[in-house]
């Protein structure tokens, strides 16, 4: 038995120790927001926060994060209160959506390293695929998300 | 609009069921089953489900992969309906006759429940709004009756039917038992465009707020009781039969449950060869076990095929076909080249199935809900009333989940353990068994008279017919493919096919060889234009050059017929700032493109890049300029969203992708050798919809195609390099 904190709870399962992350999250725990797309940490579909650290699920075993802080895209705000979600919302982001989840925690915790990014930054810390192409929204996004952040802070 | 054949007489249903409020179906598709006492609350309400507590559900005919269809086919019902948009749910519709049809006033497609062609909001224009408007009527007709008033003294607003007369009002919900009781009007009044609340708006998108909080559904996040997970694995090399495998030591795995062979098939895009699958409690056990049972394969239809052999088939068959003497002033002699292109959506092939031995249900993210039926009656033996396919949305498609050999994984593997299933290919497998935008060679001798204007122009081309097309009557009959045509500025007329090309050339001759590689080959998000209309707009470009014109005043002298297309290439020149000067080392090109080419009501879509090329032969997009004439733009928003993400892909597969094969197999396995675009690649991209009151075209697809030649027309423009053949990125550019 492992036991995972995931968004705040203890979630106790059965797997093997070297069990990557995300499939953990899918099948044991039943959090589906947190996508497969390659499973070799390329594409990002599957980001999720480790502490305030982006991390890609699909190459860290659940051995690896046992009793760290684990935030998916469903611990985020149900209630789609996160300035990045507004955002998204605002800037009617997602086409497809799929990739949409690692964006969204990719961007999170880009915003926590740089609250005022540039393009450049944008460009050199956001490395998620996403095969509908809504880059030059997600770029827009992120802006406005930190403005949203600095008038609550 | 060719659409009188929606237009029936007394074709809605209306029920209402004990405790439910107003269903509206249909009466003519299943009239015996309407009426039996059993119906239940999916088969008497197809289109629209009210609620006595407002809640309104709309079925939809289409399937969403991101084109936000489901957000534009809502509008269409609610703006008849006079709906409260909050009130709104959507669900995609079973299989069933009723959601049928001809997905666009051309030949080229039959009739089918499945989305393609960006045809979803042009094709179900009429009927939709039909619906809404009919159901409107009822709700006024229920409410003038409580009252004891004229309907004339009522209006539909905002969910609610209102007496003008006195403040009395009504809400949706509270009329819709009495609504179930009325019939249904012949001829629904229709709104005018100066009524509408919602079509023409940006309105958001239904899916929005569930993506961003994890919670939406896709076909891979399907979850049911006892379900386990399966992983497969096919032949590699196409059409391949399985060789041996190690069950023991697959079973010796944590968790793995069974091993199932998964016999070959033949589709109508190409062969699959054999596959197996390890099903076990979770996908990472179904993995290991696949990687511990050492699957070996043999044989195979691609056999010894390569790349360079793919070439030189394709450059034999031009030759076959044979060079034509041209006499001219100046002549243009240039063969172009395209790779196989893979689709690679984000969320892989995926299929959940349940079945039992009279009963089978089926999870599916699918673009053709008919083949996923057929799949289940096949695989099952079940009759259609014992089989549910409940389509999912889908984590992109742009044209690849429109196949069933996923299905039938599925299906094949539940039947065989009796358990719910799902199915999912691993990102190696969805890469190396794609159904490939073709290969595809091209060769044009074209003489130019005085005037700079062709007087001669032979082409030929060399690729794969789409094998659809062989089974679409009357398609099967030409002696030709008429995807290819549009790569000639060919008038259709020549094939019996009405449309015409919007440039007049003269003096056109062309022919086609079909290549067989046995590599399946499938739609690629707008066949055939992501192939023609590189050729196509290269080449005119190339003539412009030749000729010493201007490729914009080249393009125009040959546009004299439609309108339509001149004023949208002359707008986005316009707005890009065509003939305006450009830092050092920069370059514009210009492309336009219309769809779909074999319909007589087209999108029309043209497109300036400005690239530039540094002195290591670096390419940078700067900036990209959209102009989109698309009819009435339903969702304004979505519309400019289809534009954006098409040239980002359009960019992705000009500049990097490309599917390669050795000794018979797709020699890339993931995103680590099959490139697609990142953001730091997206240029600036300015959108601008051409105000129009015609009925709507499609957006989903003619995005696509036109930035390919924009991009390596602005390349010649910056440097004098011509690229003719794809992706640029094996180019060298200095």
């Amino acid at each position: 038995m492992t036991t995972l904190k995931i968004n705040g709870k203890q979630h106790k399962i059965d797997v093997e120790p070297d069990t990557p992350l995300l499939w953990a999250l899918r099948d044991n725990v039943n959090l589906t927001g947190t996508k497969y797309g390659c499973g070799i940490q390329q594409c990002g579909a599957c980001t999720v926060l480790i502490g305030k650290r982006p991390v890609r699920s699909c190459g860290i075993t659940v051995g690896e994060v046992a009793g760290k802080d684990i935030t998916t895209i469903e611990g985020l705000s149900p209630e789609t209160r996160h300035p990045v979600q507004k955002a998204w919302i605002a800037e009617q982001v997602p086409q497809c959506g799929y990739c949409q989840s690692g964006q969204i925690m990719a961007a999170v915790s880009l915003l926590e390293r740089k609250p005022n990014p540039t393009d450049k930054d944008i460009d050199r810390g956001m490395l998620n695929l996403c095969r509908c192409g809504t880059y030059t929204r997600v770029r827009k996004a992120i802006h406005r998300a930190a403005e949203m952040m600095k008038e609550v802070s | 609009m060719k659409n009188s054949n929606m237009k029936r007489r007394t074709f809605l249903k209306v029920t209402t069921v004990a405790g439910g409020g107003l269903l509206v179906g249909c009466s003519f598709s299943s009239p015996k089953l309407m009426s039996t006492p059993q119906a239940s609350k999916e088969e008497l309400g197809m289109w629209v489900r009210i609620n006595t507590d407002n809640k309104i559900t709309l079925i939809l005919p289409s399937s969403e992969m991101g084109q936000q269809v489901h957000t534009g086919q809502a509008m269409l019902v609610a703006e008849e309906l006079e709906a409260d948009w909050k009130t709104i749910q959507v669900v995609t519709a079973h299989v069933n006759e009723e959601f049928k049809r001809s997905s666009s006033g051309g030949p080229h497609h039959s009739s089918s429940q499945g989305t393609g062609g960006s045809s979803s909001i042009m094709g179900w224009w009429e009927k939709l709004r039909h619906v809404g408007a009919s159901t409107r009527e009822m709700l006024i007709e229920a409410a003038a009756q409580k009252w004891g008033v004229s309907v004339s003294e009522c209006e539909a607003k905002n969910g609610s039917i209102h007496h003008l007369s006195s403040d009395r009002k009504l809400s949706y919900g509270q009329l819709a038992s009495t609504a179930g009781k009325l019939s249904p009007p012949d001829n629904p009044t229709l709104k005018n465009p100066a009524q509408y609340r919602f079509l023409g708006k940006s309105m958001p998108k239904l899916h929005t707020p569930s993506i961003v909080n994890g919670t939406a559904q896709y076909g891979i996040d399907v979850r049911r009781p006892g379900m386990l997970f399966a992983a497969v694995r096919q032949s590699p090399v196409f059409g391949g039969q399985l060789k041996s495998y190690d069950e023991a030591a697959a079973k010796a795995v944590t968790g793995v449950e069974a091993v199932v062979p998964i016999p070959r098939g033949r589709f109508a895009f190409g062969s699959t060869g054999d596959g197996i699958a390890v099903v076990a409690d979770t996908t990472w056990n179904a993995q290991k076990g696949l990687e511990a049972m050492d699957v070996k394969f043999v044989g195979g239809d691609t056999l010894g095929l390569n790349s360079s052999k793919v070439s030189e088939k394709l450059k034999s068959s031009l030759n076959d076909m044979g060079k034509v003497d041209v006499q001219a002033v100046k002549v243009l002699e240039v063969e172009y080249e395209v790779p196989f292109l893979h689709h690679a959506t984000m969320e892989p092939l995926n299929c959940t199935a349940d079945v039992s031995t009279d009963s089978c249900r089926v999870w599916v993210p699918s673009q053709k809900q008919d083949d996923c039926m057929e799949a289940a009656k096949e695989v099952t033996g079940l009759s259609q009333d014992k089989i549910q396919i409940h389509t999912m949305m889908m984590g992109g498609s742009f044209g690849r989940k429109s196949t069933k050999e996923y299905v039938k994984q599925a299906l094949i593997i539940s039947k065989f353990i009796q358990k719910p299933v799902q199915v999912i290919w691993s990102r190696e497998e969805d890469t190396q068994h794609g159904t490939y935008r073709p290969a595809s060679m091209s060769r044009f001798q074209i003489g130019l008279g005085k005037d700079g204007k062709p007087i001669q122009w032979e082409n030929q081309i060399a690729q794969q017919s789409s094998k659809m097309l062989n089974q679409v009557p009357p398609l099967r009959w030409f002696n030709f493919d008429p995807m290819t045509y549009p790569a000639s500025v060919h008038d259709g007329i020549i094939f019996n096919l009405p449309k015409k090309h919007f440039y007049k050339v003269e003096g056109v001759k062309m022919s086609h060889t079909p290549v067989d590689f046995g590599v399946p080959v499938g739609s690629w998000r707008s066949p055939p234009n992501i192939i023609n209309v590189f050729y196509t707009e290269s080449v005119m470009d190339e003539l412009a050059h030749l000729a010493e014109i201007d490729p914009l005043e080249y393009r125009i002298k040959f546009i004299t017929e439609s309108p339509k297309h001149k004023a949208v290439l002359e707008q986005v020149a316009k707005q890009a700032g065509w003939g305006t000067p450009l830092p050092e080392g920069h370059g514009r090109g210009i492309a336009i493109n219309d769809w779909f080419p074999l319909d007589e009501d087209v999108t029309v879509v043209a497109q300036v890049a400005e690239v530039s090329i540094t002195n290591r032969g670096k390419l940078k997009v700067h900036r990209v300029d959209c102009v989109v004439d698309c009819g009435l733009a339903v969702n304004p928003d979505s519309v400019k969203a289809q534009m954006e993400g098409s040239i980002i892909m359009g960019m992705s597969a000009a500049m990097f992708e490309e599917i390669t094969i050795e000794k018979g197999q797709v020699e890339q396995s993931n995103f680590d050798d099959y490139r697609i675009a990142k953001l730091r690649d997206a240029p600036e991209i300015n959108v601008t919809i051409v105000e129009s009151e015609a009925s709507p075209t499609g957006v989903g697809e003619p995005g696509v195609s036109p930035i390919v030649p924009a991009l390596t027309n602005a390349i010649f423009a910056a440097t004098g390099k011509r690229i003719r053949k794809l992706p640029i990125g094996r180019q060298k550019l200095v």
